[in-house]
């Protein structure tokens, strides 16, 4: 039953196949049998998913049927705050953080019907991209447990993949959904800024934090966010706008006269030889199916990423200010060297890289006026091994951190929304991956060419091979 | 070039050689894009001003 997609257990769920007991019971099963050698879980909630799984089934038995997450075991990210249940943001500033309400996320979860099997393990603070937690330990990748799923919604992604939940709530600051979804061979959207609500998600970087969907397929993660979008007081860079139908059709023939972009310079520059194989045969595969193709020229990446590190670092440095200085000891090393650089960064680069950002948007905005979406990779290299500092690419030598967040770093500093999928595998097995970014609120036409993409080449059937032997 | 490390000490936070080259870096970038920017461009920060309809409810 844990080998379904989302939309497949919705049907199994709706047609009477299958309860929501049934179903969160085997994933429970399976969270008991692999978790210890994942680590995807910090918490799990066993009793409340047994009590909510209940309820699901006698609501259907009633008549009533919330939508597709109805009965759906997921998880959520351990930085949405959880009514009785402690949410640590993988840090051991937070380790006994028991909230009193729930996020805005959580709430909407609740609501269509899903089932809440527990908290997922992170990047300490999402604030970083390994999942190799000083206080928690590391999250391993279920396509080869030596390695990281990425992060910092690591957890998510790992459970998701190995089939311990069927969708799993992330946050993205600079790229904390997509390149685990990468690493992990799972799907995952960065939405536009403001369509799901932040409230009540423990923050990193006030302008650059989006909450969105880890699931296994393109259709399981537009059900997923279209459950969670939608205005919210709550959160003051909400956006006044609802998502509800964004599933993509059952089956999409053709792609004609969409456009889709491939950058000349950058997001090709420096990646490993099999990424740029297999993301060149996604798009090839897009326009099998009638997309054209426009070769174009984008914004030095680099400029982008310097505009968004100086953000992050700085709005990351404001957030932990009033612990950092206090309870320095309760930080990871790594965490509290990027804290510290951005106390120390001027106000004034600030303010100019806000400056820098808006002109950055407004050449974006040109640029997807003439294509409906660009197409790239989602990180240029494969999940690396716990504990690599280095990796080398194209006979250069970079920071694993650096280059993991190279490609998607840039899109939380535009707001764009951003699909991160499956794009094939390494000769070794591992996950490659691939982005669609699209315009502002673009969401269910990205979702459409993503699934027709993915109908068309079928990399979501594979199982990652950890088993529960 | 700014000198990271008085900087930081005024601060008390220590500087690592590692730090110390990552901020050089990012304030190299800083210093080129600064051509780039439009200085009569209002940069991406607002005041939200509750609207009347908020204040209302």
């Amino acid at each position: 039953m844990t080998s379904m997609t989302l939309i497949e257990a919705a049907e199994a769920l709706r047609a009477g196949q299958v309860s929501s007991t049934e179903l969160t019971e085997e994933c429970l099963k399976r969270i008991e049998s692999l978790n210890p050698r994942l680590n995807a879980f910090l918490t799990i909630t066993a009793e409340i998913a047994r009590e909510q799984a209940l309820q699901a089934d006698r609501e259907r038995r009633s008549g009533m049927d919330r939508g597709p997450l109805h009965g759906i075991p997921i998880a959520h990210k351990d930085l949405f705050c959880t009514a009785g249940v402690r949410t640590t943001s993988g840090s051991k500033l937070f380790e006994n953080l028991v909230p009193k309400f729930d996020a805005a996320v959580v709430e909407r979860m609740r609501e269509a019907g899903a089932v809440m099997l527990g908290k997922t393990s992170m990047h300490e603070h999402a604030y970083g991209i390994t999942c190799d937690n000083p206080h928690f330990g590391a999250v391993h990748n279920p396509w080869d447990l030596a390695r990281i799923p990425g992060g910092s919604s690591g957890g998510a992604a790992a459970a998701v993949a190995a089939g311990l939940c069927l969708m799993g709530t992330g946050s993205d600051t600079g790229g904390s959904i997509r390149v685990p979804a990468s690493y992990c061979g799972v799907t995952g959207i960065k939405p536009t800024f403001g369509l799901v609500s932040k409230y009540g998600a423990l923050p990193l970087g006030f302008s650059l934090d989006h909450v969105g969907p880890i699931a296994r397929t393109v259709r399981d993660v537009a059900v997923s966010l279209a459950a969670m979008a939608g205005p919210d007081k709550r959160d003051p860079n909400s956006a006044r706008r609802h998502a509800d139908d964004l599933l993509p059709p059952k089956e999409i023939a053709s792609l004609a006269g969409v456009k889709i972009g491939i950058p000349e310079n950058f997001f090709f520059e420096r990646i490993d030889m099999q990424v740029d194989n297999a993301v060149h045969f996604m798009a090839y595969r897009a326009q099998d199916l009638g997309a054209e193709l426009v070769s174009l020229r984008v914004p030095d990446g680099r400029q982008l990423n310097t505009i968004a590190q100086i953000t992050l670092l700085v709005e990351a440095a404001a957030v932990h200010e009033p612990y950092i200085r206090k309870q320095r000891k309760l930080y990871g090393e790594d965490v509290r060297t990027l804290i510290d650089m951005g106390r120390v960064i001027p106000g004034v680069d600030y303010v100019q890289a806000q400056r820098l950002r808006r002109r950055a948007q407004d050449v974006f905005r040109m640029i997807l006026k003439q294509v409906d979406c660009l197409l790239l990779p989602t990180t240029p290299i494969t999940a690396p091994n716990i504990g690599q500092s280095e990796v080398a690419i194209g006979g250069e030598t970079e920071d694993v951190r650096m280059a993991t967040t190279r490609l998607v770093r840039g899109f939380n500093a535009l707001g764009l929304p951003s699909l991160a999928m499956p794009a094939g595998f390494t000769r070794g097995g591992m996950p490659i991956g691939m982005q669609l970014v699209g315009r502002p609120f673009g969401e269910k036409e990205l979702l459409r060419i993503g699934a027709a993409i993915e109908d068309a080449t079928g990399h979501t059937l594979r199982r990652a091979g950890v088993s529960t032997a | 070039m700014r000198d990271w490390i008085t900087t930081a000490a005024g601060l008390k936070i220590e500087i690592t050689e590692k730090m110390q080259k990552t901020l050089e870096g990012l304030d190299k970038n800083m210093l080129g894009l600064r051509g780039l920017i439009d200085w009569q461009e209002e940069p991406i920060l607002h005041c939200s001003v509750p609207q009347p309809e908020d204040d209302a409810e």
